[in-house]
């Protein structure tokens, strides 16, 4: 459990030391111990998988001394464990790309992303519904900081996301005023035993759910997110669609999987499973249609957030463990590649001086390895063998075949896959053409080019590493 | 994992291309020697790997190599006599088509990112025919589709991105069916490897919906890169692909993948008897009969040359379709020798039509008049791979149809003979007219449209000329020497005698 | 009804009001008071649910004190960013109108 703190609580320390005394540095210093920090934090998470691994149960750890009920209590699952190695293996390849690439980042950038990293971390070792809620608050307003840092005129959708961001925090504060009203506990785990299903629980999930929904982006509450993720810096994007939206679906999952009586998760399970089609197909739909490259990006988020609602309905649903393996496997493939998409795609419209993405006409001539990697992400968000978005397919559609009755959820995935193949081939095919070439400014170096592909690489070489993922996640499920 | 020579050289054979084509992206344009050198040592290292698996596996040794994957299927490589007949011919081809692409591309532009991915794609067909289960071949066969499509969008002109986009519709559609008749089966079956008589026989019980369901995706899946009708739409379209691509690719590499694939499921997933049990061999043979007529008249109707010879293509690869929906071993001879015959014969034609187009300006029929005066070898080429096509004995094609009538009539299907001789019927009717125009008739008035190394000793560039007069007598000789135990015919022999189990 | 009960209503209905005036108003500004206003409903049913037993509970305060910091801060915050926009749109409009 100690490595699991030190992995918190060296970024959170890191950036307020940055904060505070980030001015007498230069910003390569500045880069540099954010990132070393970063490393501290990933070695950490690494040991503290292997104890939790070792240890073969969650471990849990009261902070301050106080007694259970009273205590800031903090869970270390394997799942958790994992997620906390997941969140610091982005934010190093984030970090090494703001670092080293030409287009340079603002120094803010550094003390927000350590920030970003330890509420992160937090919100995953959270085991209390209003710790959650302090992590949830501490990541939106963090996340609302860093788009703001692409200038002036992000000003206007960072307002918009913040005041989204509150209000969906606000329907999750009333739902946990209103369980610890109706049972008097906050904690998951002595909360999870006594939940009923009845009016006022009901009622106070509801209310979670919804502002859960809103702060994930998911179907139908994701209108909010194209703008924000898209006038974000490059590296800000990333780090937005990668990791932050994952963060409410973690809490969701708890909420639904642990809290709720199981009763009502059945009840719910389908209509968050349809949810997560609609939201496949509408968001592709929309991201095959956007004129802007970063746009279509985030539309994709959208896009891909629906298979994991999907899995997320199908495990309340059914209480599968393939399930529950599916969705963790989607979140950290979908993070990766969308990592590498977004740098990708930042990187592209810097050199050829264009946000449309008609602006890429013959982009595999002018800007080769950031296309290269704009295909391989796209390769997993399709979900081609052997990329890590493969292997979440197929761990999601083995339950969905095995039963008749199932075949009709295994056609949301073949339409998922079929529309995600339609919004990166539109970019790929046009990468191709020779005719009418969009000719790239060869002032900016392509050491960015390089950082973004190091992500997609990552996502597919997950496949090889896929057993050890599926048993860790398979052992210490709950 | 013991880690011998047999476990090592499936890996081997893959990254003899593999590695020369990832050094190709690195290597600068102009460095044209060095490429030159990559490609050729990765080809003859292939050929030397090639050939010594062959000996090997003669000799009764097991190749495998096998790396944890997914839960219950791992990823395989497995040099099996089958895959051995596939890598060959695709080994082979590689050599000729790429001393055929070295000179067809003389001077022109990226021609790094061309070999690179040329050699991608050759990777992923040997390791499609490697794949030693279901699981590993959908891997290659998806590779298979994103390593061609830069080939086919490879000029970069508004119609070839078209066409890339048409080809790209298709083939992942069609890999997204195949995905989901895998894990279907996966969910019944597991995934074990692939094995002489398949692993589902005992399974029926119970299944038989789900398995038919199943065996149906697959097909189409696989029906979309064999070009099985109606799922071949694609194919005339990539025909905008340059010469030495439309040559290999589209006529071996990637509708054979098709085909290949079919062998598999029919021979070693599903089985004869269990294919037979759930009666599935009738509507793919119906399907196979279906495409070969129906793209034989599309070809009749094309004025393109290249678009004449891809809907031959359609219809040819189909033959190995029908001989394996007859289950039995004598047409099962037949349509495993036509996976290597089709190839050495369809590899001539498309050489040739791109030495016309290359040296002439020719790309329509009625441009061929007179051809046989400026272009001799070329055109006796030609006339080869049309004859061996319309199935004159001794060329190749002879043999494959000789097996595939034998092994219909051997299972009581008569009606599979009016198949073929009404195919051959009209492939001499889309094949002659060419055939008589460029012997018989007098040289246009009017010239040529171009008329590249005129007056010079040969008719054109060495290196255009070579290849095809070397696959025309290639196709020739395996035709003669089809008796001898080492031509195709008798190692497709060797193949069924051990899928049969006689 | 209590005054519990009362207090729990009003806390509820001052949430729903807040609610419509945040998904119907475009001002920015009125919107970040509409958000404020939905926090204070959620207070106030916070505070009236502490209330039912005769100790006060010390754990919604806690919270109810933790929830009114966070909301401070983030109101500052976004009054800031949205002068800061405004500012902007109204140096682009200026722009704008010139030849």
């Amino acid at each position: 459990m100690n490595f699991a703190l030190i992995s918190l609580a060296v970024p959170l320390f890191a950036g307020l030391l940055l904060l505070l005394c980030g001015h007498a540095l230069k910003t390569r210093t500045t880069g540099f111990l954010a990132i070393a920090s970063t490393v501290v934090s990933l070695a950490a998470a690494w040991f503290a998988l292997q104890t939790v691994a070792n240890a073969g149960a969650s471990i849990m750890l009261d902070l301050g001394g106080w007694e259970t009920g009273l205590a800031i209590r903090l869970r270390l699952s394997s799942l958790s464990a994992l997620l906390l190695l997941f969140t610091a293996l982005m934010h190093l390849l984030i970090g090494l790309y703001a670092g080293f690439s030409r287009q340079g980042i603002a120094r803010d950038f550094w003390h927000l992303s350590c920030f970003l990293h330890g509420s992160l971390a937090a919100l995953w070792l959270s085991a209390d519904l209003f710790n959650l809620y302090i992590t949830l608050e501490l990541l939106g307003l963090t996340a609302v900081a860093m788009v703001a840092l692409s200038g002036k005129k992000a000003y206007r959708p960072a307002a918009n996301y913040l005041i989204l961001s509150l209000a969906a925090s606000l329907f999750y504060l009333l739902g946990v005023a209103l369980l610890y009203g109706r049972y008097g506990e906050l904690d998951v785990l002595l909360l999870a035993p006594r939940t009923e299903a009845d009016v006022i629980t009901r009622l106070a999930l509801l209310l979670m759910t919804t502002g859960l929904m809103l702060k994930a982006a998911l179907w139908p509450l994701h209108l909010w997110l194209p703008a924000a993720h898209a006038s974000a810096p490059t590296a800000v994007s990333a780090l937005l669609s990668g990791l932050v939206v994952k963060g409410p679906l973690f809490i969701l999952w708890v909420l639904w999987s642990e809290v709720a009586p199981p009763a009502l998760a059945q009840q719910i399970g389908p209509v968050l499973g349809i949810a997560g089609m609609i939201a496949l197909t509408a968001g592709g739909l929309s991201a095959m249609r956007s004129p802007y490259i970063k746009t279509l990006v985030a539309y994709s988020t959208v896009a891909q957030l629906g298979y994991a609602l999907m899995a997320l309905g199908l495990l309340l649903t059914w209480q599968l463990p393939q399930m529950h393996i599916a969705l963790w496997l989607f979140v950290i493939a979908h993070g990766l590649a969308k990592a590498s998409l977004f740098l990708a795609a930042g990187e592209m419209q810097s050199t050829l001086g264009t946000r449309r993405v008609d602006g890429l006409r013959g982009a595999t001539q002018t800007v080769p390895v950031a296309m290269f990697a704009f295909a391989v992400a796209g390769g997993s968000l399709i979900g081609l063998p052997p990329s890590g978005g493969f292997l979440a397919k197929w761990v999601l559609l083995e339950p969905l075949l095995s039963e008749p009755g199932n075949w009709p959820w295994a056609i949301g995935v073949l339409l998922g896959t079929l529309v995600s193949a339609a919004y990166i081939f539109r970019v790929v095919a046009l990468a191709f053409d020779r005719a009418r070439i969009n000719p790239p400014d060869t002032r900016t170096g392509r050491a960015g080019h390089w950082l973004a592909l190091l992500p997609a690489l990552m996502v597919w070489g997950m496949a090889l590493s896929g057993e050890w993922l599926i048993q860790l996640l398979a052992g210490g499920g709950v | 994992m013991t880690l011998s020579w047999t476990t090592v050289l499936p890996v081997l054979i893959i990254l003899s291309s593999l590695i020369p084509g990832l050094l190709i992206f690195a290597t600068p344009e102009t460095a044209a020697r060095r490429r030159t050198i990559l490609n050729l040592s990765g080809i003859f290292l292939k050929l030397i790997l090639v050939g010594l698996m062959l000996a090997g596996v003669s000799q009764g040794l097991q190749f495998r190599f096998a790396i944890a994957f997914l839960p219950g299927a791992e990823l395989v490589l497995q040099g099996d006599a089958l895959a051995l007949q596939f890598i060959t011919l695709s080994s082979v081809l590689w050599l000729m088509t790429t001393v055929y692409a070295i000179g067809y591309l003389e001077n022109s532009p990226l021609r790094s990112r061309f070999f690179g991915y040329f050699s991608l794609c050759v990777s992923a067909t040997v390791g499609l025919a490697l794949a030693g289960n279901m699981i590993t071949f959908l891997l290659f066969y998806e590779l298979l589709t994103l390593a061609t499509f830069p080939l086919v969008v490879h000029r970069g002109t508004p119609e070839a991105l078209r066409a890339g986009r048409i080809y790209l519709a298709y083939t992942l559609g069609g890999g997204t069916v195949l995905l989901m008749g895998i894990a279907l089966l996966h969910s019944i079956a597991g995934t074990p490897d692939f094995v002489p008589g398949g692993y589902v026989t005992s399974l029926i019980e119970g299944n038989s919906l789900s398995l038919r369901i199943a065996f149906g995706l697959m097909i189409v899946g696989l029906g979309v890169k064999a070009a099985l009708v109606p799922l071949h739409g694609w194919l005339p379209q990539a025909m905008v692909a340059p010469a030495p691509v439309s040559a290999l690719l589209h006529a071996v590499a990637v509708v054979k993948a098709g085909a290949f694939g079919i062998i598999r499921v029919v021979y070693d997933v599903y089985g004869i008897e269990a294919t037979t049990l759930l009666s599935l061999t009738r509507p793919l043979m119906w399907l196979a009969a279906v495409t070969i007529i129906f793209a034989s008249i599309r070809a009749l109707q094309q004025q393109d040359i290249k678009k004449r010879l891809a809907y031959s293509t359609v219809s040819q690869v189909s033959y190995i379709t029908l001989g394996v929906s007859l289950v039995g071993p004598v047409a099962a001879v037949g349509a495993i020798v036509h996976l290597v015959h089709q190839g050495l014969m369809k590899v001539t034609l498309f050489f040739c039509a791109g030495n016309f187009a290359e040296t002439l300006g020719i790309h329509k029929i009625q441009e061929m008049d007179g051809l046989g005066q400026r272009m001799p070898w070329s055109m006796a080429a030609f006339t080869v791979g049309a004859l061996g096509m319309i199935g004159v004995p001794p060329i190749a094609g002879f043999i494959s149809k000789w097996y595939l009538a034998t092994g219909a009539l051997e299972v009581n299907q008569d009606w599979v003979l009016l198949v073929l001789a009404g195919s051959a019927l009209l492939n001499a009717a889309y094949f002659l007219p060419l055939i008589y125009r460029g012997w018989f008739r007098a040289t246009p008035a009017g010239g040529w449209h171009e008329n590249n190394f005129a007056g010079q000793r040969l008719e054109t560039h060495w290196m255009l000329l070579l290849p095809p007069l070397v696959t025309a007598l290639l196709s020739i000789l395996v035709g003669i020497f089809a008796g001898s135990i080492f031509s195709p015919l008798g190692w497709s022999q060797f193949i069924v005698n051990r899928e049969f189990g006689l | 009804m209590s005054a519990i009960e009362l207090y729990l209503t009003l806390g509820v209905a001052v949430f729903l009001l807040s609610l419509h005036g945040l998904m119907t108003l475009h001002d920015p500004i009125r919107r970040l008071i509409a958000v404020n206003l939905m926090g204070a409903g959620t207070f106030l049913v916070m505070v009236s649910l502490a209330k039912r037993s005769a100790v006060p509970d010390p754990v919604l305060h806690a919270l109810v004190v933790t929830g009114l910091v966070v909301a401070i801060s983030a109101t500052a915050f976004a009054l800031r960013l949205i002068i800061a926009a405004s500012k902007h749109d109204e140096e682009n409009s200026e722009d704008s109108e010139q030849p």
